[in-house]
């Protein structure tokens, strides 16, 4: 068994890999402000069938009605009094039973640990339904990953170790979480088997705790897999296996 | 020579034979979507696919209203909705462990560069091209009947696919997410995992628990899983009257096999075995044999992973449930008032519109050769269709 000390410097074990080459832009989907204009219409020249003038009803949200989800939940997030509530990104409700434009909107409250999921109605603007959960953690948004990037580099050890290799990699200090590339994936206490400490990690059944993949320049992955960082609680926890 | 190749695939997309009607199949509606999300492909023998595709934010690529159309006959539709619906990857050590879609499969999607799709059309959204749509990869012979001595009846033919992919970045993994429509009607879902391997740089892995692919004998990297989950919520000719049925073949050391078959009516989840296959098949909708249209599901290809208690979604192959527009992932789901899981979807409901979840996974020992760039490993399955014709339209 590893102590934590050296159970810390494992958990940031550089993984040496090529660098995979992608381009710096990024899919944002429902976790960008919607600022973005809309796909051009037009593609008949690209030779495409069957273009139509109005948007179909399996059509991906356009950004005018992303925006205009985004506007509706966070006005309802607006009303809730007290609590830390933040709208976390809103994707089309492709229930096959609904006609017409809908669209789901995910926000998380971190100090009562709730889940709100809202379905707005796109044509109308009300929303139709509200659905609360504690427990039940959709996908992290780009914020919270940022916020996740930040708690990490806060940690004295752990943050330490990560300037230490971004310096190495990049020949030059990090400035902010904005320099390293972020994937974060939701972390339960019922993924782990056999970690010593594992009720170091037991407040995750309520609280929204993710695992973020974090990768340097020139391809080094952090091997992040020992850490969850709590963002109800802003707190990180390194398991031992 | 872009434009050139844009303007072969524009004609290759345009080509479109009107099919003639078989007035016992009932004809399917067009897909409900608009350019960029429409794809559309008729194949030189006459066969067409028609749907549409959507990067979702949880699910990733996301199919919609795929219609398949046999040559000279009717358009059927085949599935409403298709997406992958998890990948767990456990490693064998027992940690980590990892809900790969618990960090949102469509925000890792990768944007594809001309030389991820030399052959095919870079489909954007969001001003991202985030599809490759590859209009007709070879697939080898479609039929080869050489009739010896008579030249006049021979029958040879090169068969065609559609294949539509998507890449995702997840961690060090690459996962390329692929749909191959076929020109006989079949599909082949499968997912490819390349980028990079986790690593074991300062990691203790014991020896029975990866292989050393580090110089001697000392670095280990740790063997682990592929789970992958697909959601499939088949609609032939529509919702109504569609039924699972399960098909098994008695007898083990003799020599005849006794073809059984089970509705499975009741929401269940059920194990994989060698000569075991399903079909979504629709009552009401026959072919001109009076034949009942079917799509046929194939599973064969699995190591059947079998986790722990707290993973009881890893303990079936395939899960059939009834339709409900929150139940989206097999794991981790996160969609109020739904569960989080698909054993727990299976509650004991009636089905009438039946969802297939099929599960097919794969255990990666890594082995020298899987250094940076780690070569593609794939897995997947099989979907074709079962007296959607009366005989081999093609």
């Amino acid at each position: 068994m590893l102590n934590r000390k050296k159970a810390a410097f494992a958990a940031l074990a550089v993984i040496a890999c090529a660098a995979t080459a992608t381009a710096g832009l990024v899919w944002g989907g429902g976790r960008t402000t919607g600022a973005g204009p809309a796909v051009a219409a037009d593609r008949a020249a690209a030779g495409r069938a069957a273009a139509r003038l109005a948007p179909g009803q399996n059509d991906p949200l356009s950004a005018d009605e992303r925006r205009r989800a985004i506007e509706i939940a966070g006005d309802a997030d607006a009303r809730r009094r007290g609590g830390r509530t933040e709208l976390l990104y809103v994707q089309r409700d492709d229930d096959k039973a609904v006609t017409g434009r809908r669209a789901e909107a995910f926000s998380y409250d971190y100090d009562s640990d709730r889940l709100t999921l809202r379905t707005i109605d796109l044509g109308s603007g009300r929303i139709v339904s509200t659905e609360t959960a504690t427990g039940v953690q959709p996908p992290p948004s780009d914020d919270e990953e940022r916020a996740a990037a930040e708690l990490l580099l806060a940690d004295a050890g752990l943050g330490k170790g990560v300037r230490e290799q971004f310096e190495q990699r990049a020949g030059r200090p990090l400035r902010s979480p904005d320099d390293l590339h972020l994937r974060g994936v939701i972390f339960k206490p019922d993924h782990v088997h056999g970690v010593s400490n594992a009720r170091a990690v037991a407040a995750c059944a309520e609280h929204r705790c993710l695992r973020l993949f974090v990768r340097l320049p020139k391809g080094k992955w952090l091997d992040t897999s020992r850490i969850v960082i709590d963002l109800s609680a802003r707190e990180i926890y390194t398991m031992e296996w | 020579m872009r434009s050139f190749r844009a303007a072969v695939i524009a004609a290759c997309l345009l080509i479109a034979l009107p099919p003639a009607a078989v007035p016992a199949l009932a004809v399917a509606e067009p897909p409900s979507c608009a350019d960029p999300y429409l794809v559309e492909r008729t194949f030189a023998n006459g066969a067409r696919w028609q749907l549409c595709w959507e990067m979702r934010e949880t699910e990733g690529l996301t199919l919609t209203d795929a219609v398949y159309t046999p040559n000279g006959h009717a358009p059927v539709s085949v599935l409403t909705s298709a997406h992958l619906a998890q990948i767990h990857v456990p490693y064998d050590s027992g940690e980590p462990r990892f809900h790969d879609m618990a960090g949102g499969l469509g925000f890792s999607a990768v944007p594809l560069q001309d030389q991820d799709c030399p052959e095919g059309e870079r489909r954007e959204q969001d001003e991202v091209p985030v599809l490759c749509v590859l209009p007709d990869q070879p697939r080898g012979i479609a039929y080869l009947n050489p009739s010896l001595g008579e030249d006049s009846l021979r029958r040879s033919a090169q068969g065609k696919a559609l294949v539509l992919f998507s890449a995702f970045e997840l961690g060090w993994y690459t996962y390329l997410v692929e749909w191959r429509f076929a020109d006989d009607g079949s599909i082949n879902p499968r997912v490819g995992a390349t980028g990079s391997l986790r690593g074991s740089d300062g990691v203790v892995v014991s020896p029975e628990h990866g292989w050393p692919i580090g110089v001697g004998a000392s670095d280990f990297e740790e063997s682990h899983q592929h789970n992958i989950f697909w959601r499939l919520d088949f609609d032939v000719q529509g919702p109504a009257d569609d039924v699972v049925e399960q098909y098994d073949f008695a007898g083990s050391g003799t020599a005849s096999l006794e073809m059984k078959r089970k509705a499975l009516t009741k929401e269940a989840g059920v194990t994989n075995n060698r000569t075991r296959w399903w079909r979504v098949v629709d009552k009401t909708v026959k072919n001109s044999d009076g034949h009942a249209a079917s799509w046929e599901i194939t599973n064969s290809d699995s190591s059947q992973y079998r986790g722990p208690d707290t993973e009881p979604y890893s303990h079936s192959d395939v899960y059939v449930t009834q339709y409900n527009a929150c139940e989206r992932l097999t794991a981790e789901n996160a969609e109020p008032p739904c569960d989080e899981s698909v054993d727990r979807f299976v509650n004991g409901q009636t089905i009438t519109d039946p969802v297939v979840w099929v599960s097919v996974d794969y255990h990666h020992v890594a082995r020298d050769e899987d250094h940076d760039p780690m070569p593609t490993h794939w897995q997947g399955f099989f979907i074709q269709p079962r007296d959607i014709t009366a005989s081999n339209p093609h």
